[in-house]
């Protein structure tokens, strides 16, 4: 069917577009990337009073997934800096990153261990997605995670700056080393 | 282990830079921690010189000081401008990277960006106010208040590959949340996604070696005072567009492609001229109860006068 330069896609060319997800690095690699020189990461546990986390709150919306890991890297007896693994939670993704920061509390690196864009809408738009129930099983896509290299709608991160600030302001709670 | 999303055999790292995800990916056998260190690095050059948050980048110098005493940019704004400038006039003014005063006005920047602010009543120029001279120097007739947001991702992305080039990878893939491109000796299929809450994913093309961007606005309208915004403004009628197509372009480098993907999304099959003159190609996805429809642009060129009516004449092959 044409119209006018318009031409209707095949129904056997669609996929539902499936929830973005990718995990580009473990903590341990992140980790090593960046502090080569470290000979240990010793985890720090975090214990915040209710105070420090209504402080926590108040420096950054949303609040994380769940406290974050914290680690300081060591090379034998001295502190190279101080390793958060964290995950923030925004109305469309999900996003598991890494902040390094040095002995001083200054970033050295920061970055995304997982990607994944949340559900909602396909939930809301079941009726929709039912269409294509049995399409997809012929399709030259493979949904999930096999599709590789989408050019598509921005990935939107505006939540990591948030949970960065978040994890500035724990490193200053934080026992010092 | 690291990387899903990519190729068998390849590893990707991902960091947040220019307000999205940008992934850098590489053959495992070729990637190394230089590698993906110099990308990033370029990537990272780019967001701090042209930023229109940071009151220390050339957008911010050149809104505050240009109009009274000529601005030296880095090269990378200097060719990005010059693109822009280019892009404006080929695209009978749609293109158009002078409205940050009134994409505030729709919500869809804040009110005060680098120190300037865009409410402030000051009569901001438009484009024909830029001037860009020799050695890298920038001079306005008013103060004019840019943003790069339509074309800065393409040209981060061209830097990275760049970069990575010099530092000897043969092959690899850049993509900051949609803006990609690739070069290396195999052909690596490139997939696109649909905005909005009934997107899709469709095979788009295979490149060895070139650029594809997609705009999609369906998935990024929000309220503002009442009205429905989204971050394309025609600057003709100064109204967001309320489109729920994605466009795509295919072209040799990320810049050219991420611009023209705005010029076709303000000017539809218009923008087929644009498209010619940098070598590039268009798809244009559009949702219809249920379906999608698609239109390939520039339209073949019209053949020689026939008896066909014109219409079917110009239907894609």
């Amino acid at each position: 069917m044409m119209h006018d330069g318009w031409r209707i896609l095949p129904l056997a060319a669609l996929a539902v577009a499936p929830a973005y997800a990718a995990e580009y690095m473990t903590v341990e690699a992140a980790q090593r990337a960046a502090f080569p020189d470290a000979s240990a990461f010793v985890p720090i546990p975090v214990n915040l009073s209710t105070e420090a986390r209504t402080h926590l709150v108040e420096v950054a919306h949303p609040p994380g997934a769940r406290d974050p890991r914290v680690w300081r890297a060591m090379s034998g007896g001295t502190t190279l800096g101080t390793f958060f693994a964290d995950a923030v939670i925004g109305k469309q993704e999900y996003i598991g990153y890494a902040l390094a920061l040095d002995a001083a509390g200054r970033v050295l690196r920061l970055d995304v261990l997982e990607y994944r864009e949340t559900h909602g809408w396909e939930i809301r738009n079941e009726r929709w997605r039912s269409q294509f129930a049995g399409k997809s099983a012929a399709d030259p896509v493979e949904v999930n995670r096999d599709i590789a290299n989408i050019s598509g709608a921005t990935l939107s991160c505006r939540h990591v700056t948030d949970g960065v600030r978040r994890l500035l302001a724990l490193n200053a709670l934080l026992p010092a080393t | 282990m690291p990387c899903c999303p990519q190729p068998d055999g390849w590893v990707a790292q991902a960091q947040v830079w220019l307000g999205t995800l940008v992934e850098v990916a590489l053959p495992a056998a070729e990637s190394s921690d230089t590698c993906f260190a110099v990308a990033f690095a370029a990537i990272a050059h780019v967001h701090r010189v042209m930023s229109a948050h940071d009151a220390s980048s050339d957008l911010a110098r050149i809104a505050r000081e240009a109009h009274r005493a000529t601005v030296r940019v880095d090269a990378g704004t200097y060719a990005v401008l010059y693109l822009a400038q280019q892009l404006f006039r080929e695209s009978g003014g749609t293109f158009d990277v002078a409205i940050a005063p009134l994409l505030a006005r729709h919500g869809l920047l804040p009110p005060v960006a680098a120190g300037n602010a865009y409410d402030s009543g000051a009569p901001w120029g438009g484009m024909d106010a830029l001037h860009l001279e020799p050695g890298l120097r920038v001079r306005t007739t008013a103060p004019v208040a840019l943003d790069l947001g339509g074309i800065a991702k393409g040209y981060a992305v061209d830097r990275a590959v760049a970069a990575l080039r010099t530092a000897g990878a043969r092959a690899g893939l850049v993509n900051a949340g949609g803006d990609l491109r690739v070069f290396g000796p195999d052909a690596v299929p490139i997939h696109v996604r649909t905005g909005g809450p009934q997107g899709v994913t469709l095979p788009l093309v295979e490149i060895a070696d070139g650029a594809v961007a997609t705009s999609a606005y369906g998935g990024h309208r929000k309220r503002v005072d009442g009205r429905w915004a989204t971050p394309l403004v025609d600057p003709r009628s100064s109204l967001p567009i309320m489109s729920t197509r994605t466009v795509s372009v295919v072209a040799a480098t990320c810049m050219v492609a991420d611009a023209l993907t705005k010029v076709v999304a303000l000017r539809g099959r218009a923008a087929s001229a644009a498209l010619r003159a940098y070598g590039a190609s268009a798809t244009v996805l559009s949702p219809a109860t249920g379906r999608w429809r698609c239109m390939r642009l520039p339209a073949p060129a019209p053949a020689a006068p026939s008896r066909v009516p014109a219409r079917r004449a110009a239907l894609p092959a």
